[in-house]
């Protein structure tokens, strides 16, 4: 039996011409599948819309420190009355945070949101980029006179200025005359014997490490409170705490002033010192009346009458000789070797300078020694080595920074708010809080 | 659709487009001090103009729905399908400054992603199956009716068999096993016939009759061609003709197979693209409309 030819007309006859009035499953698990997955999102939304609960239209997960907001939309979308519209505005921040103007003459005020965005997950809304901070510095203008601060900072790595007091004619304004060089030398004259000074034997943070090698010990806050502080959060831990003569100088650089007495003078105004040297001399002579015959030395001095070689003072004479010679040998040898002092034509005593110690080289900017710890300091004050000036400025200069604040994913970080805070903090209020817990964790 | 040469005028346009928004975007995200975000304006330029693409895009389903409209050509509004329907990705993707934001926006960013890609996927095999599906399957009829044509085959198979060796104990071949099925037919062939009847009965049926019969030597097309010539040289030379016929409704059995296989490739990933573009149209919308008020 042979096959019929498989001509165009043969295989049209096959197909039933009504095919297409016959849903095929193919298409009708199509159709089923486009009614189904919009319905299923019509559902999940209906489902948060019922719950009054905003939190699918999110922009994206909230910041580390608004995170227990996440749910109360309202606490900074404040809905405005009679319009569709809650949009954030400052005033939800402000309800909150009271940030202060960066300048009062700056042209123009940006909007909270314009430099911390919200909604993007950021640990820290304070990481803002450097574009936040150049669109005006970049090319700075204020609304009043011209500022005095540099005018095209682009970035920092390569665009930032020398530090103000690198700049030429910038100098250590103290007045307290040391020698670092000298200071760092082998075999010091120490308290017990020879000793090597290392840098933090004087200069170290606020918080008391441990003791001190050359110094009192007496810590400035409760060990107890202070250890409750985990090091990031202490903010004693950034600067270096002023040096002070009892804490740093005091076991090598003594205040003897007699060879009677053991003690030193206090490290005070030459006032309190002279009436501690009258004191001291006063109750010491009532017990010692045969010292009031003293024996001159042998002094034949030129054109001078030949001093009686024993001579006999009474007490107070004794006294004020005595305080005369003490304070003879403090302010013309003891104190004068690190303060400045001036003698006056007719006052009795000296006048010091003050010592102008600058605690804080960046007057606009923060600094944290202890994240810089991991560093050995002459890696970056190298000048101390050499130093002989008290007038010479030890801050590493921007370079020093850049070498390792250079920007990308293997450096430190080298955007603006590192190291410069736009705010004013000194402007801030307080502010009240105004939310409950249980308000702040319900979903609006 | 292939993508040939009539494409050329879409695929420029669509090039000019992405450099221009690319340009904007990058000296946009670099002088924004929070960096990019779909609410600023010209994040929201590119939220609409992406969204307008993927509504022209979905639009192309509502076109078809009405194919005696003069609305322009079928192919013009394929061609701005793919090309504007691709284009709303980086579009998009600049919108929300390549981040998948919050727990909608994430849904859309991922339905979207899902939706261009499988739409790509689907471009990519109507441009290589069909020439392929004209090589391989010359006998490639309507898909909705393959099961019709399939059942013909098989009720032509057993006509051919029947001429031959008698009438078929139908019910008892389709349900008895291969063993019991052959001793029934072969109670009524004669000692020539005798090896068609089992054949046809034991392999060739069940072939035609069941469709995901994969395994059968069959289903091959040089195995099936060593069947046909075993069986020829136990048959007598008369008998020729009909295997010839069996051996080209078994090789038409093969095509019609293949068709189906390949029409699962060509349309199945429609299953997917087309009801997740109707759920980011309807989730779109939501996104729109609440972004008016956050």
């Amino acid at each position: 039996m042979a096959r019929a030819k498989l001509t165009t007309k043969n295989l049209a006859q096959r197909i039933d011409l009504e095919y297409f009035k016959h849903p095929h499953p193919f298409r009708r698990l199509r159709f089923i599948l486009s009614v189904a997955l919009p319905v299923i999102a019509l559902l999940w939304l209906g489902w948060y819309a019922l719950a009054r609960n905003d939190r699918i239209y999110s922009g994206g997960r909230m910041s580390a420190s608004h995170g227990v907001l996440s749910a109360r939309c309202s606490a900074c979308h404040v809905a405005q009355v009679g319009t569709f519209s809650a949009r954030a505005t400052d005033k939800g921040c402000d309800t909150c945070h009271d940030a202060p103007l960066h300048h009062a003459n700056q042209l123009f005020t940006p909007s909270c949101a314009a430099c911390h965005a919200e909604h993007r997950g950021h640990p820290r809304l304070a990481v803002t980029a450097d574009v936040s901070c150049t669109q005006c510095h970049a090319n700075l203008h204020t609304t009043g006179a011209a500022t005095h601060f540099t005018s095209d900072i682009t970035r920092f790595v390569g665009g930032h200025p020398e530090f103000a007091a690198l700049r030429p004619g910038g100098v250590d304004p103290g007045t307290i005359k040391l020698n670092h060089a000298i200071h760092l030398k082998h075999n010091l004259r120490g308290p017990d014997g020879p000793v090597q000074l290392e840098c933090d034997d004087c200069h170290r943070t606020a918080k008391p490490e441990s003791r001190w090698r050359f110094g009192s010990n007496t810590p400035a806050v409760e060990p107890v409170a202070q250890n409750a502080i985990p090091p990031s959060m202490d903010p004693s831990r950034a600067y270096m705490s002023p040096v002070t003569y009892a804490q740093h100088c005091a076991a090598c650089h003594g205040l003897q002033f007699d060879a009677r007495f053991q003690e030193g003078v206090p490290h005070d105004t030459p006032d309190v010192i002279h009436a501690f040297l009258l004191q001291k001399f006063q109750k010491y002579i009532p017990g010692h009346l045969a010292e009031l015959s003293v024996t001159a030395p042998n002094r034949n001095l030129p054109h001078q009458p030949i001093p009686p070689p024993v001579r006999v003072f009474t007490e107070q004479q004794w006294v004020a000789w005595r305080v005369a010679e003490s304070e003879e040998l403090l302010y013309r040898k003891t104190c004068a070797q690190c303060h400045a002092l001036r003698f006056a034509a007719n006052a009795p005593l000296p006048s010091v300078a003050k010592s102008n110690i600058t605690q804080r080289w960046f007057r606009h900017a923060v600094f944290n020694h202890d994240t810089h710890k991991l560093l050995k300091c002459v890696e970056c004050h190298s000048g101390a080595l050499t130093s002989q000036e008290t007038a010479d400025v030890l801050l590493p200069g921007i370079a020093t920074c850049e070498k390792c604040h250079r920007g990308g994913r293997e450096a430190a970080e080298s955007r603006c708010f590192e190291c410069h805070t736009y705010h004013d903090w000194k402007g801030e209020k307080r502010v009240k809080g105004t939310f409950t817990l249980s308000a702040s964790l319900r979903s609006n | 659709m292939r993508i040939d040469r009539t494409h050329r005028a879409w695929l420029i346009a669509s090039l000019i487009i992405l450099g221009v928004a690319t340009a904007i975007y990058v000296v946009y995200a670099a002088s924004s001090p929070a960096g990019p975000s779909g609410g600023s304006a010209i994040g929201l330029t590119f939220g609409i103009a992406g969204s307008l693409c993927m509504i022209f895009a979905g639009l192309l389903a509502a076109r078809k729905k009405v194919p005696v409209w003069r609305l322009g050509r079928a192919q013009t509004w394929m061609r701005g399908h793919l090309w504007l329907g691709l284009l709303s990705l980086p579009l998009i993707l600049f919108h929300g400054g390549f981040k998948f934001g919050g727990p909608l926006t994430s849904v859309l960013m991922v339905l979207l992603i899902v939706v261009v890609v499988s739409g790509l996927f689907g471009a990519v095999l109507q441009h290589y199956m069909p020439p392929l599906m004209t090589t391989r399957i010359p006998m490639e009829t309507i898909f909705e009716q393959v099961d019709r044509v399939r059942a013909q085959l098989l009720a032509e198979a057993d006509e051919m068999v029947e001429a031959v060796c008698g009438p078929l104990n139908l019910q008892n071949v389709a349900r008895a096993p291969r063993a019991r099925s052959a001793v029934a037919t072969a109670t009524i062939a004669t000692t020539d016939t005798l090896p068609l009847c089992n054949f046809y009965s034991r392999d060739m049926r069940p072939f035609l009759q069941q469709e995901r019969a994969q395994d059968r030597a069959l289903s091959n097309q040089i195995k099936a061609a060593g069947s046909f010539q075993g069986l020829r040289t136990l048959l007598p030379a008369e008998l020729h003709d009909t295997v010839k016929n069996l051996e080209d409704i078994c090789e038409e059995e093969r095509q019609l197979r293949r068709q189906i296989r390949y029409h699962h490739w060509l349309h199945g990933w429609l299953l997917l693209h087309v009801p997740l573009s109707l759920a980011l149209l309807l989730l779109g919308c939501a996104h729109a409309i609440m972004a008016l008020r956050y």
